[in-house]
């Protein structure tokens, strides 16, 4: 498919750095200044310096940004106490909510003409569930100690070998549908968008589909949290 | 956000799963199948190994199914 223009890559290919025309390059400085690692980098760099400026200093009575960040940050930690309880959403706050801010904002920047989102590459969602995926994992055999194979095992113990395959079987799917879902959803997002443009970007084409990207991502991001807080809280909770 | 409305993110979030773990459980028990079939025992046991190994995938598939209505039939009584 012929990429869209973007912006970092124009400049960067300007600086003589070389970007990379397939989809990953072919060594470390092409790798680093693919378009998903570049815009990765932009999400992340807004992400520390915006909060910087519009909150300032805390104050007690606060102005317009620190009020958004309250509400946001407020809203989150009631939403991870109710599934994993006091204790396990102040553990996992940090990272789950890390996770929602950085998808949700690198879900949004690909609807700007010229940017494009670093979660329509199959490499960010499978890097991302990884975490989630070893992190439950980890959860579970520090509540549980080595008991935690209970988990895996089944409510009786005839079936304990079988059962054993199975949830194996479907734990691996799990790591698979959870970083294809988001794949999948983005990446059809962006194609769905760059194809319009090009067919009949004068005619306002692409509205519609803008407008339900603006959809798409908020609840990709919120689905991908809530998948891996449920899976934490799964794995941190009793075997039946 | 009120509590029906958490309610149904959580289930829009657990149904938008279960169809792709059920595909995925398919395709991983099969993968795992035709690998010993084909790389492990090199073509001596093919294709048996890979039916059976896709029956357990199938198997597994069902089961994500049937312990997500348990969960859903426990929330409900």
């Amino acid at each position: 498919m012929e990429h869209p223009i973007l912006f970092i890559s124009i400049i960067l290919e300007k600086l003589g750095l070389p970007v990379p025309h397939t989809v990953t390059g072919h060594n470390l400085l092409e790798q680093l200044c693919t378009p998903y690692m570049t815009y990765t980098w932009l999400v992340m760099a807004f992400l520390i310096i915006v909060p910087k400026l519009t909150m300032g200093k805390l104050e007690m009575v606060p102005g317009s940004g620190q009020n958004f960040w309250e509400v946001m940050v407020g809203g989150l930690m009631d939403f991870f106490t109710e599934n994993l309880g006091e204790d396990g959403a102040k553990m996992l706050f940090p990272m789950m909510a890390t996770f929602f801010l950085y998808i949700i904002l690198a879900n949004m920047i690909g609807l700007i003409p010229g940017f494009m989102s670093p979660t329509s590459n199959l490499n960010i969602t499978l890097g991302m569930t990884l975490i989630v995926w070893v992190t439950h994992h980890v959860l579970g055999f520090k509540y549980h100690g080595l008991s935690y194979y209970k988990h895996f095992m089944g409510p009786s113990k005839a079936l304990a070998p079988f059962m054993f395959l199975l949830e194996i079987i479907s734990n691996f799917a799990r790591l698979i549908s959870l970083s294809m879902r988001l794949f999948g959803n983005i990446f059809a997002k962006e194609v769905l968008l760059a194809v319009l443009f090009m067919l009949a970007g004068a005619y306002f084409a692409p509205l519609p589909i803008l407008c339900l990207g603006v959809l798409v991502s908020v609840i990709q991001a919120v689905v991908f949290v809530l998948l891996a807080v449920l899976y934490c809280a799964g794995a941190m909770e009793h075997a039946h | 956000m009120s509590e029906d409305r958490r309610e149904m993110i959580r289930q829009l979030a657990e149904y938008s799963q279960i169809g792709m773990t059920f595909v995925f459980s398919i395709v991983i028990g099969f993968g795992i199948g035709w690998f010993l079939d084909n790389k492990v025992f090199a073509g001596k046991t093919t294709p048996y190994l890979t039916f059976i190994f896709l029956g357990v995938g199938i198997v597994a598939g069902f089961k994500n199914l049937w312990d997500l209505t348990k969960k859903i039939s426990n929330g409900k009584e």
